[in-house]
């Protein structure tokens, strides 16, 4: 009788138990709108109030709620995957252009194709309409784009009577008269690398080819112009990655170098500086290159993606809608100095008064595209600290490019071939 | 056996939900692990009920265990990150053990405003380690941060702590050392004060030097509680992620076993879960058989625990 009762209570446990789990396993299935949308902005503190603020007023116009909650960039991605993975996370996120085709091959963002999203795009720019795509299907909406330029002091660089460098070459005989090292910062990050690849004539992968190009000979020149820079004493950099970033920002926007590479998320932090206390000390110039005018930036920005199995699909769809708007866009542009998506934004006055964005738009519209490929944004982590050795003097550039292809190999693109 | 259920049956109905708990939480998950280093689990073939999706991944053997033991670069260099670790893990303690000792004996003093000082230095283990992680980082930079502005002064040389160079892994030893003393100290005084006082007056009366009361009579005194910390402190410093990870990053000058299996298992990189529970088996066959060997030196000595 005593063990009849055990054996009952052992056997309720364990079902117990199983119910428990496969509750936590299904849910999610419902079709109906919960009205209440979660947003997770990727932006920074000087950017989060107005996507927060425009957030609100779109809510509020389409009768539905909205919740803004800010991520740090470079925890998001890999805090949204771990949410979307157990079927948690925002209702809308603002992925890097990068993450998208990602996300979308490991089906943690929404297949958007049939939605009113999709339907008409053709006022989107080209490129960053591209990252809204993967194997055919749309998945996201362009939110801003950019591109890094040439940041430079105005005033030092009048000083000193140099005109924005248009070559790499051009930075070092400029630093004879620019103090030296305090002619440009170099951030020591793998985004950061970029204009000088590129510049070169290089590229991290082939997709078309299926072929890692990461140790090509353009590349390992483009690294070698990046610490040549170094060690002429053109240049100065953190050398620790940690620190990198923001000493960047600390030096420039204190005036102590004369010119860094930045994208146009940076001007907020700029113009809080007492370099920039007169706002037109900024100067803005394409990146340089190897030769005049072949200085190559990557192609940046943000999509806005709907998480694959949210509660809220027409609510953030509305939301979507509202905040990728002309309007919206033009509000973004005018108060930030983003570029817009749409090229109707760019017809508005006020916007193409802003000098921000008028010195970008070229920079953005030139800039080089980048393979929208999965693996896209994985292929950095591998190229950071290999840049990062390289710019220490701790390896040569061929070996440390050698490295990353083998790391791409294994671990990012295993079907493609190196060389 | 139905006599034997009949008497005790009990007994085992009050140990049951503690066995079933430690089967679910820590033995299923734990044969999970070990399968899962058989396979090429990532990210992409993962089962996903949340999302619908079935399991794609396939066994492939030995093959995690090749690549990673093998001292591949682009699987971690186990070999030499295993060295690594040892260096940081055996460092740091010995550091944590030998300071605290010296605090605690200087605390076990009769001074003026004992509390006050024992109060300030438990400071360092009641403050959230990431804030103390981000403090540190900010003093360790290396054109702003005050250690090498201080340096400068004094016309020393300031190297760049947190770059890539092994500076890096000194610079998160000293912060994981600043950490972890408190606690030593804390464990070694309350070993202290247990010792009575009467063996210290007796080996007075025998004449022993202040050296050899210590050797005699402090350090035998304080061997268990010794012991216990120093086992205790070496498995949390073998696994210490946070104070690395936060003020470094992905450094492979400063990547030990853990912070390079989190790297696999959450870094944008890969989420390679497979790669990334084989460092977690490795990281268990290694503190098991380092455990094993401690235990039984310790029991040579009499020690039994």
């Amino acid at each position: 009788m005593r063990r009849t009762t055990l054996v009952t209570a052992l056997a309720a446990g364990i079902a117990g138990a199983l119910t428990l789990t496969a509750c936590g396993g299904g849910g999610g299935g419902s079709s109906a709108d919960s009205g209440e949308v979660t947003f997770w902005d990727t932006s920074g503190p000087n950017e989060s109030p107005v996507f927060a603020k425009i957030a609100q007023d779109c809510a509020t116009k389409g009768g539905y709620k909205v919740k803004t909650e800010t991520v740090a960039f470079d925890q998001a991605l890999n805090n949204y995957k771990t949410a979307a993975q157990g079927g948690q996370g925002p209702d809308v996120f603002r992925a890097e252009v990068a993450w998208v085709p990602q996300l979308a091959k490991l089906s943690y963002v929404m297949d958007l194709s049939g939605t009113d999203l999709a339907k008409d795009t053709s006022d989107f720019l080209e490129t960053p309409l591209g990252s809204t795509k993967y194997d055919g299907k749309t998945y996201g909406v362009p939110q801003v784009t950019d591109s890094l330029a040439l940041f430079y002091n105005k005033k030092k660089l009048a000083d000193a009577g140099v005109e924005p460098p248009k070559t790499w070459d051009e930075v070092k005989a400029a630093a004879a008269k620019l103090g030296g090292e305090k002619t440009i910062f170099i951030n020591n990050d793998a985004y950061y690398a970029l204009p000088f690849i590129y510049g070169a004539g290089g590229d991290l992968v082939d997709a078309d080819a299926k072929k890692i190009v990461v140790n090509s000979a353009q590349n390992v020149k483009a690294l070698e112009t990046a610490k040549g820079l170094l060690d002429a004493k053109a240049a100065s950099t953190a050398l620790d990655p940690a620190n990198s970033y923001n000493n960047m920002q600390a030096a420039f926007s204190g005036g102590e170098v004369a010119m860094v590479i930045n994208g146009p998320w940076s001007v907020a932090d700029y113009l809080k500086g007492t370099a920039f206390a007169d706002k037109t000390n900024l100067g803005i110039a394409p990146v340089p290159g190897e030769t005049a005018g072949k200085g190559s930036a990557p192609v940046g920005g943000h999509d806005y993606v709907i998480r694959q199995g949210t509660k809220a699909k027409d609510s953030a769809q509305k939301l979507i809608a509202c905040m990728s708007s002309t309007e919206s866009q033009v509000q973004v542009a005018k108060e930030l100095g983003l570029l817009p998506t749409r090229k109707s934004a760019y017809d508005n006055a006020d916007v193409k008064a802003n000098p921000i964005v008028s010195a970008f738009q070229p920079v953005a519209t030139a800039a080089h595209a980048r393979p929208w490929i999965p693996e896209g944004g994985q292929l950095f982590d591998p190229l950071k600290i290999a840049y990062a050795d390289v710019l220490a003097g701790k390896k040569a550039p061929k070996a440390a490019l050698d490295e990353v292809a083998k790391a791409y190999k294994d671990q990012v693109v295993t079907e493609y071939s190196i060389g | 056996m139905r006599r034997f259920l009949d008497r005790h049956w009990y007994a085992y109905a009050m140990v049951l939900p503690v066995v079933v708990v430690i089967a679910v939480l820590v033995l299923l998950p734990l044969a999970q692990g070990v399968f899962f280093t058989f396979t090429n689990i990532n990210e992409g073939n993962i089962a996903n009920p949340v999302l619908d999706r079935a399991a794609t991944y396939a066994v492939v053997g030995l093959d995690n265990y090749l690549h990673v033991l093998s001292g591949d670069p682009s699987y971690g260099s186990f070999w030499s990150t295993l060295v690594r670790t040892l260096i940081w893990t055996f460092g740091c303690v010995f550091f944590h053990y030998t300071i605290g000792l010296v605090l605690a004996l200087l605390l076990n003093r009769q001074v003026r405003g004992r509390t006050v000082y024992r109060v300030l230095l438990i400071l360092p283990w009641a403050v959230p380690a990431f804030i103390s992680a981000f403090a540190w980082k900010y003093m360790f930079n290396a054109q702003y941060g005050i250690i090498n502005q201080v340096l400068r002064a004094v016309g020393l040389p300031d190297p760049v702590w947190l770059g890539q160079s092994d500076w890096a892994l000194v610079a998160v030893m000293i912060v994981n050392i600043w950490l972890g003393v408190p606690f030593m100290m804390v464990a070694l005084l309350g070993g202290l004060q247990a010792i009575p006082g009467d063996l210290y007056e007796a080996a007075e009366m025998d004449g022993a030097s202040a050296w050899q009361r210590f050797r005699h009579v402090t350090l035998p005194g304080l061997q268990s509680v010794s012991s216990t910390v120093v086992l205790l402190g070496i498995i949390w410093t073998f696994n210490m992620f946070a104070v690395i990870y936060l003020i470094t990053g992905p450094n492979p000058n400063t990547r030990i076993l853990v912070t390079y299996a989190f790297e696999r298992f959450f870094s944008g990189a890969s989420r390679d879960y497979a790669v990334a529970s084989t460092y977690g088996v490795l990281i268990l066959s290694v503190l098991l058989v380092f455990a094993s060997v401690y235990r039984r030196a310790l029991r040579k000595q009499g020690e039994v625990w």
